[in-house]
């Protein structure tokens, strides 16, 4: 039943030329499963957002081979990019900032619109349609992004440090909705983070990203079942998970 | 708690009402005090003879002469003009501003090209012109016209282009994952991010219009508030200079709130604006 919905052989960029040659990326190759949560974990500047900006097809890889859903990625309905700022639009009201891609894809209207306000029901703002997203806290902006990225109803979730710039509750609360959600709504969810603890608790797999150049220095399981609680993160067998992502940290340094 | 007057210097809060209603009104009291202090200095610096009557007469006789001016009928004839003059050219400077900006804030290319010239332009004293625009379109309202547009285009063009140019490249990123074209980045992105610049361009270009004309009617004109002012010179009537001087600021004034009313309406996410609100 599992199906191969990201592929990737070889994958490396190069940014720059002669001295200012930088590798960012070299020998990607990974397969990712329809209905899978994995993490890219790796120190800032390990590649992992520029891989990321790749499978959004934004950017084209200097070589190897990536295939989203079968295809060279391009940007489309059914991959969603959300990032580490909310990026809202500060002149168009909550409802009208989770439109956004209904707009631009041509989407039905009052489809989406009440669309709109079930996601925003989904993400606990229900209600807060009409106000404008300087009346919101960071972690409710975000909350705002992860309803507009679903809006479209895309099969993949490619999240750059969705919840990095917040606390450290509000992160965790919105890891585990985040979790909740993808498996609610069946959604492959890639997530880039440098967070080891959120890595592990929210994903199926963590591919641990090595510094310049950015590789893949090693994958770890995480078997736990879904939907998991806060409370998994005190067993023994998710410190142990903890610690052989870290010890491929380690030997990456 | 919420209900209390926070005062914005101390930072202790008020409790007895008197003393919150001192902090609301102690703004205009002061600039009414203000006000009557220049006033004071005003006519104590004329009486005493340190400043001759020539240069500036006393209040009274400012406020003689300025009611006397709105009583006359040909003065509207020459605001009329000043109006026609000032509206129109700003109408142009607005639009050319904008679209030779946003020509410049989208393509680098033509930004490279024709940057030198842009530079050279901004340092030109453009009221050196008005000779020129006198000769080339005559002494009628056309010449007072272009100044307006040549002296008021400028700011719109620098701050559309830099609103452009200042466009979060993330945002983009996000548009761009989201299939936006280039025209839905533009219109729903870029413009919307640079009208907060453009808004501010354009209270600029509106001062300098009004400059514009003003200097155009001196230069070389038969009509106009810049015109009557000139002849009231010459014929010495200070007191009438002085009045159609405030009433050109006073119409500066009232354009100028025109624009801050339609900003605060198409502009209210910007938080720049809290800045100016101390008017």
């Amino acid at each position: 039943m599992t199906q191969t919905l990201i592929h990737t052989r070889d994958v490396s960029k190069v940014f720059g030329a002669g001295d200012d040659r930088v590798v960012a990326l070299e020998g990607i190759s990974l397969e990712i499963e329809a209905g899978e949560i994995v993490s890219l974990l790796g120190a800032s500047g390990c590649g992992k957002s520029t891989f990321l900006t790749i499978l959004a097809g934004l950017l084209d890889p200097t070589a190897g081979i990536v295939r989203v859903e079968g295809a060279h990625p391009r940007p489309r309905r059914e991959v969603g990019l959300m990032f580490q700022r909310s990026l809202l639009f500060p002149w168009r009201t909550v409802a009208e900032n989770v439109l956004l891609p209904a707009e631009i894809m041509d989407l039905p209207r009052q489809e989406m619109r009440e669309r709109a306000e079930d996601l925003l029901a989904l993400v606990g703002l229900a209600g807060w349609g009409r106000r404008y997203p300087s009346e919101l806290s960071g972690g409710m902006q975000q909350r705002v992004a992860l309803a507009r990225v679903l809006l479209p109803d895309p099969d993949i979730l490619l999240l750059d440090e969705p919840f990095g710039a917040l606390d450290e509750m509000t992160r965790e609360s919105l890891d585990l909705e985040l979790a909740r959600i993808a498996q609610l709504t069946g959604k492959t969810v890639v997530l880039v983070t440098h967070s080891v603890y959120e890595a592990v608790m929210v994903s199926d797999r963590v591919f641990v990203f090595t510094s310049r150049p950015g590789r893949v220095a090693g994958i770890v399981d995480v078997p736990f079942p879904r939907p998991r609680e806060l409370s998994a993160s005190g067993t023994a067998e998710f410190a142990d998970r903890v610690s052989q992502v870290r010890q491929f940290m380690e030997t990456s340094l | 708690m919420s209900t209390e007057m926070i005062d914005r210097d101390t930072g202790t809060e008020l409790e007895s009402t008197s003393i919150r209603r001192w902090v609301r009104w102690r703004g205009p009291i002061g600039a009414l005090v203000l006000f009557a202090l220049i006033l004071g200095v005003w006519t104590y610096a004329v009486e005493s003879g340190a400043v001759h009557r020539v240069i500036l007469p006393p209040p009274g006789e400012v406020l003689e002469a300025f009611i006397a001016t709105l009583g006359e009928g040909f003065f509207y004839g020459h605001l009329w003009v000043t109006l026609q003059e000032v509206l129109l050219g700003f109408a142009i400077g607005v639009i050319l501003g904008f679209s030779l900006g946003a020509l410049l804030g989208t393509s680098a290319l033509t930004r490279e090209i024709s940057l030198p010239y842009i530079v050279a332009f901004q340092g030109l004293p453009k009221i050196v012109l008005a000779p020129v625009f006198i000769t080339a379109f005559g002494f009628g309202m056309t010449s007072k016209v272009m100044m307006a547009v040549a002296i008021s285009f400028f700011p719109l063009l620098i701050n559309t282009m830099s609103g452009l140019m200042t466009v979060d490249p993330e945002a983009i990123k996000l548009m761009q994952s989201l299939t936006a074209s280039k025209r839905d980045i533009l219109l729903k992105l870029s413009v919307m991010h640079a009208l907060p610049s453009i808004f501010a361009g354009v209270k600029t270009s509106l001062t300098l219009a009004l400059v514009g004309a003003i200097v155009g009617e001196f230069v070389g004109a038969r009509s106009g508030l810049g015109f009557l002012l000139a002849a009231y010179s010459y014929q010495l009537k200070v007191g009438r200079v002085w009045a159609i001087t405030i009433i050109l600021a006073l119409i500066g004034i009232l354009l100028y709130v025109a624009i801050e009313y339609a900003e605060r309406k198409l502009v209210f996410w910007s938080s720049k604006r809290e800045a100016q609100v101390a008017m």
